[in-house]
């Protein structure tokens, strides 16, 4: 039985330029209407801290406070199925700390994999057309929900290939250590490339499927996760040894999961070269259906579903298709649009189970 | 508003690991407020604490000086231990830890430092030949590699296999797995897959 996760009450307290909110948001759907630079996607960024303790827009927790403040709050009330709970991420000096109703947490990955939520903004837009760094951290993304482990097999294949890079740039191709961490990278290397094979597996299937609901239903798109290094450990390590040279000038190692693509193909041609605007912006779309369904199938709990600004980018028909793939799904959706027409339309959902908020200079109010 | 030497004092304190202003100051109020022994007493063993502790020029352990000997510690010293088993760990805090197990019966080498070319540390700053000297002059037949299972740790622990190999000793490296007393479902997966792919026959 798949259990529904849900933010039912938000507060949050000096996230940019909301100073101090409180929303009821125990609906299927929840809508923030305003212009551009009026606090909408700070909302969104709040929600995500709220489930993961990380924010989607700022690498350092500082940015995320409001200028001139120490410290921001935000808490929230979950429904994860049927048993609610407290959550709250508190930022400051510099530090995240989290909470599950006042008890601390095993470590913030732990937190972050209780609460699983998915977001789609306009710089997902070139997860199919841009360079292969995007797809692996998109999978890494999936991985980190459907692995118990999250991100360890990663952590440690990013050290590993760091410390024999250094190694080779500065001690040269015969250091006496070198043996000793390419063995490691090899060993982690399989450990990442396992992790993300599985995550694949548990994306592609309901990505394939779900295209064919955004685009037209006789194209098909196939997934594959293409890893670069052989899956036994002699033939890596053997390829690590012959291409030291090489690497040392390369600045990164010729094989390995750093290189890793998850390749698309639209009727068996290249979609980074055969794909339209429209049929990219369907496949993204897929992609994010395809993230849902693994997240829910690995933890057993539907995610939540943050949409930045879509309205924006898609066209009415394709956010229509995408909205009932969702509500079909039954996950909790919060949106930002520029377009508050748009909410009338019932290109949103149905009114019965939406809450509309209109968000202005960091004031918000319900409409 | 403080005077002089009770702010010194403070701000030396909250230097300390784990203590910050506010305990620091706890701390002065405290040394002020109580017996004049006590702050008197601590002063003279920090002091000694410098010129009286060293590090065991076998292995690294803590070791009272005296006089113009090398300071040698309590555990190399000690003519219960196993002899011809030496335990290899990266920090003193990681010897007193399996010190208090009572598990070990033979002697430790700390190595100070683990392999790190991302911190610049390299092999030539570990004290490989102190190590080599102490297995060939104690007639070392034994070796367990107790560095920690992190990615340094293990990177260490693979280059002294390799490094010790033409000693012709024995060499293992500790376990890594679930705890004792506890519950095999709280444990975390990383642990429980280790403890799952190091497991031990029992029966063939």
């Amino acid at each position: 039985m798949v259990r529904r996760l849900s933010v039912e009450q938000l507060s949050v307290t000096n996230i940019r330029n909301l100073r101090s909110v409180t929303l009821n948001t125990s609906a299927d759907v929840v809508v923030f209407a305003g212009r551009n630079g009026s606090g909408k996607t700070s909302l969104l960024e709040a929600l995500y801290l709220l489930c993961t303790s990380k924010s989607f827009r700022a690498p350092r927790p500082a940015e995320s406070i409001t200028h001139g403040q120490t410290e921001a709050v935000v808490r929230g009330r979950l429904l994860d199925g049927t048993v609610g709970r407290e959550q709250r991420v508190l930022l400051r000096d510099g530090v995240r700390s989290a909470r599950f109703d006042d008890k601390r947490p095993p470590s913030l990955a732990a937190y972050a994999q209780a609460s699983p939520v998915v977001i789609f903004h306009p710089g997902d837009l070139p997860l199919t057309m841009g360079p292969a760094q995007g797809r692996r951290q998109f999978l890494d993304r999936v991985a980190f929900y459907t692995t118990p482990n999250g991100t360890k097999a990663l952590d440690d294949y990013t050290r590993a290939h760091r410390a024999r890079q250094k190694l080779l740039e500065t001690r040269g191709v015969d250091a006496p250590d070198i043996d000793p961490w390419e063995a490691l990278v090899a060993r982690h290397g399989l450990e990442l490339m396992q992790t993300r094979q599985h995550a694949a597996a548990a994306l592609i299937d309901a990505t394939e499927h779900a295209f064919t609901q955004f685009a037209a239903p006789q194209l098909v798109l196939r997934g594959r996760y293409v890893p670069t290094a052989p899956d036994d450990e002699d033939s890596y390590l053997t390829m690590l040894q012959n291409s030291r040279v090489g690497d040392s000038h390369r600045g990164s190692a010729c094989i390995g999961p750093h290189r890793d693509d998850l390749e698309l193909t639209l009727d068996g041609q290249p979609l980074r070269q055969v794909g339209s605007q429209g049929q990219h912006r369907a496949a993204v779309l897929a992609l994010k259906n395809g993230e849902i369904t693994a997240i829910e199938r690995a933890r057993g709990t539907k995610p939540i579903l943050l949409l930045d600004d879509v309205s924006s980018e898609l066209d009415a028909e394709r956010l229509r298709a995408f909205f009932s793939f969702v509500q079909r799904e039954q996950v909790q959706v919060f949106l930002t649009t520029t377009r508050p027409e748009w909410i009338e339309t019932g290109a949103f959902g149905e009114a019965s189970s939406r809450h509309n908020f209109e968000v202005d200079h960091g004031v918000i109010t319900r409409i | 508003m403080l005077p002089d030497r009770v702010r010194t004092l403070i701000q030396l304190l909250s230097r300390l690991p784990g203590v910050g202003e506010k305990t620091a100051q706890r701390y002065v109020l405290f040394m002020l407020t109580t017996d004049s022994d006590y702050g008197a007493q601590m002063g003279q063993e920090l002091i000694a604490l410098r010129e009286n502790i060293g590090h065991c020029s076998l292995c690294g352990n803590l070791a009272e000086r005296g006089g113009s000997d090398e300071p040698i510690c309590s555990i190399c010293t000690d003519h219960k231990r196993d002899p011809h088993l030496l335990c290899v760990v990266a920090r003193v805090q990681d010897l007193m830890a399996i010190e208090r197990t009572g598990a070990m019966r033979g002697r430790y080498f700390v190595l100070g430092k683990l392999l790190s070319p991302l911190e610049g540390v390299h092999p030539e700053e570990l004290p490989i030949e102190r190590l080599k000297d102490r297995i060939a002059s104690q007639n070392i037949t034994e070796i367990i590699l107790a560095t920690p299972p992190s990615v340094d740790g293990e990177a260490t622990a693979l280059y002294l296999r390799r490094e010790l190999a033409p000693m012709g000793i024995t060499m293992s490296r500790i376990a890594s797995g679930v705890p004792h007393g506890g519950e095999l479902e709280y444990a975390d997966p990383i642990t429980m897959g280790r403890a799952l792919a190091g497991r031990q026959r029992l029966s063939r």
